[in-house]
């Protein structure tokens, strides 16, 4: 019993330190806010989340041309297609992307660049007269004009990735074109057509547009519900509340060097109570504290940004392993420290080399590399991160328990030492 | 059957690597006595209490607290002491009232016996209205109130009190002594440690002077006195030395011995204030100023001196 009563002391006192608090939430939650300020997350008013649209105007003055006009039976009646440039227009109003572009036609560039600088468009897109005429010509190059709002970082970047994948591709195209006119020694319009029909089947415009966003989304087919934003955010918040969990872990635990300094472990050892009675109230303090550390994360993330963190078994599993880790964690550092003026050196370099070593999966997004995921493994943050990965992205029971499993021989192994320390210290 | 000793410590040794702390100190508290431990700083009084209170183990030696051994009992040692730390060990951003309920807990106090506890503890500091406030808004003698508080709460048969009056103003001093009668006046036994020689003289029964991990003297003041004789001590000191006015000083009715040390002469008499207009006068005729004049009662400042060669006052620390 006297455990719990010195337990509920601690918790006491750290829920009124204002400082613990702001560590605790205050600080993973301003990060995560500010990336999705960052992200453009404010913007949007139906889900709030997503990625705002961007105003695009297209100035299309492709006037066609007879090698192009070629290949103008190849897209539907609809598209109304008649040059390269009809061509881009059609691409880019394509109805995948209205949750991103929205798409104004104009007939003058210098309006369209106005509109630009008058904050009414983020990009204004210029399709030169020549564009089809020279498609079939090697020598000879068209230049598109890329008008864009410097202010804006994401939107215009959209833009940009849908044109160079769709240039790319025609780039390629012109080339083998070329060759074969070289070859062939013609260039009729009819063989013309036969290439561009040919590369026009083989890419996969025709089937899904998107794709020219690959890029950008590259696991768009695995779970097309989540906003791109979100597959952004997600990792953010649960990287900020493991690393913050481990901070709260050690800062929970070094009340045993605080409380030392001020003179009550001494006289806590004085009472009739039994020094495992002691430890154990504060490390039942220290778990507590960061199982509402993360439990208040993840309700605010699931709350207030959507962010889906995964089954129910899973986030257990994933909490479970966290909270254990970053408590024993905790105990296992500060039994190195000699008083609270160590602390600095604690969290200025443990901590945050180790965080920062646990986090770089979450820094390279949704495709982190096999050598930057096994590195952060030698960290007991690296292994929370894998077990929030393998949460939100649905992982198989069994493969979350074998991280949680890890997790807590790490904790078995960080409490073991810690409290052996601890108690040779105190004995 | 006469009561037991309620403390009785037999020949504690502890040496920290080759420091000796304490070195074969032995004594007996009667219960319900008032016994100081007065000694300068590093004398080994801190440590001699933290081996009493079970903090620390002892190389050698042992102790019996209320019949307990702190070697193989110190759970019954714990329970029947109250302590009270030389330095503030509270958690200052907790309520008075929530830091003595929390070591009422401590203390194995529950339910309504744990409230009824602390609101008599808070009475007797007098910290009833301010209960509530963090111990961090209080001054530095409401604090030591509260810190000599949480060690009455389980109503201990004895109270260590490490030097409770360090650093604090006179009239939060005041209270802390007249604090630690009315606990004797309760039955408690005390052993309170001060390197304050008036403290101990004005609250012992008995005392014991440490001095470089040694009792190197203990009983009644009187009887610590007595080390030194009765003797008044007059320290003066004169603008030329005259043999002949230290004959006449010695022939003067009333004075034991007269002797120089350090560069003032030293007079030992029954009653200073009685010989020294003679003082004066005897100078006076051997054409001999004196410059400085100073008396001292018997008192356990001269028993430290007769007895180590320096002053208590003023140790390093």
């Amino acid at each position: 019993m006297k455990m719990i009563f010195i337990a509920l002391k601690d918790l006491t006192r750290s829920f009124r330190s204002v400082f613990a608090v702001v560590f605790m939430f205050i600080i993973p939650i301003l990060v995560t806010a500010m990336f999705y300020v960052m992200f453009g997350g404010m913007k949007d008013d139906d889900s709030g989340f997503s990625v705002p649209r961007t105003e695009v105007v297209i100035v299309n003055l492709d006037v066609g041309g007879a090698d192009f006009s070629a290949t103008m039976s190849q897209f539907p009646p609809e598209a109304d297609v008649q040059s390269m440039g009809d061509l881009i227009v059609y691409v880019l109003q394509d109805e995948a992307f209205n949750d991103l572009l929205h798409i104004t036609l104009m007939d003058s560039a210098g309006a369209a660049r106005l509109a630009v600088d008058q904050g009414e468009a983020g990009v204004a897109l210029i399709i030169p007269a020549d564009l089809s005429s020279t498609f079939s010509e090697l020598e000879e190059q068209a230049v598109l004009e890329f008008y864009q709002d410097p202010t804006l970082t994401f939107g215009p970047a959209v833009v940009r990735s849908i044109l160079n994948q769709f240039l790319d591709g025609l780039s390629g195209t012109k080339i083998a074109l070329n060759l074969a006119i070289a070859e062939r020694g013609s260039s009729d319009p009819a063989f013309i057509g036969q290439i561009v029909e040919a590369w026009l089947e083989n890419s996969s415009l025709a089937q899904d547009p998107l794709a020219l966003l690959a890029v950008q989304a590259p696991a768009a087919e695995e779970t097309p519900e989540i906003p791109l934003m979100l597959r952004i955010i997600g990792p953010i918040m649960g990287g900020m509340m493991i690393f913050y969990a481990y901070y709260t872990g050690t800062a929970s635990a070094e009340t045993l060097l605080a409380e030392e300094e001020l003179g009550t472990l001494q006289r806590l050892f004085s009472t009739p109570t039994r020094q495992s009675a002691i430890l154990g109230g504060k490390l039942i303090a220290v778990l507590i504290t960061v199982t509402i550390q993360i439990a208040v994360l993840l309700l605010f993330g699931a709350l207030v940004f959507n962010i889906h963190w995964g089954g129910v078994v899973s986030i257990l599993l994933f909490s479970v392993g966290t909270i254990v880790s970053a408590s024993a964690f905790g105990v296992f550092v500060n039994s190195f420290m000699k008083n609270t003026k160590q602390g600095g050196i604690l969290f200025g370099g443990v901590l945050t080399i180790s965080g920062m070593i646990g986090m770089m999966p979450i820094f390279t997004f949704s495709s982190p590399s096999d050598t930057i995921s096994k590195i952060s493994l030698i960290v007991p943050q690296g292994w929370a991160v894998r077990g929030l990965f393998q949460s939100m992205q649905g992982a198989a029971t069994h493969d979350l328990l074998l991280t949680a499993l890890v997790l807590l021989g790490w904790s078995a192994a960080f409490f073991v030492i810690g409290l052996w320390r601890f108690q040779k210290r105190y004995a | 059957m006469s009561e037991p000793n309620a403390i009785e410590v037999l020949d504690l040794h502890k040496s920290f690597g080759s420091l000796r702390a304490v070195d074969g100190v032995s004594f007996t508290i009667q219960p319900g006595e008032i016994f100081s431990l007065l000694g300068p700083n590093g004398a080994g009084k801190t440590t001699t209490i933290s081996m009493l209170s079970c903090l620390l183990r002892p190389d050698k030696g042992d102790a019996r607290i209320m019949g307990h051994s702190i070697s193989t009992d110190p759970m019954g040692v714990k329970s029947v002491l109250g302590i009270v730390p030389q330095e503030i060990a509270l958690y200052h951003d907790l309520s008075a009232r929530e830091n003595l309920s929390f070591w009422g807990r401590m203390y194995g106090l529950r339910g309504p016996a744990l409230k009824t506890r602390v609101d008599e503890v808070l009475e007797i500091i007098g910290l009833t209205d301010r209960a509530r406030d963090r111990v961090s808004k209080y001054s530095g003698g409401m604090k030591r109130r509260v810190n000599i508080g949480v060690a009455l709460l389980h109503k201990p048969r004895i109270i260590y009190m490490d030097e409770p009056t360090v650093g604090i103003d006179p009239q939060s001093r005041r209270s802390i002594l007249d604090n630690v009668v009315l606990l004797k006046d309760q039955g408690m036994t005390v052993l309170y440690t001060t390197h304050y020689m008036e403290e101990a003289q004005e609250l012992s029964d008995h005392i014991a002077i440490m001095d470089s991990g040694k009792v190197i003297a203990q009983g009644t003041h009187e009887e610590l006195v007595k080390i030194v004789g009765q003797a008044d001590r007059i320290t003066l000191t004169v603008n030329a030395s005259s043999q002949a006015v230290l004959d006449a000083w010695k022939s003067i009715q009333g004075v034991q011995r007269v002797f120089p040390e350090d560069g003032s002469i030293i007079v030992l008499a029954q009653d200073g204030n009685r010989v020294l207009p003679r003082l004066f006068e005897e100078a006076s005729a051997g054409n001999i100023r004196i410059t400085s004049v100073a008396v001292q009662e018997p008192n356990l400042e001269a028993v430290f001196l007769h007895l180590t060669g320096k002053a208590l006052r003023d140790q390093p620390a």
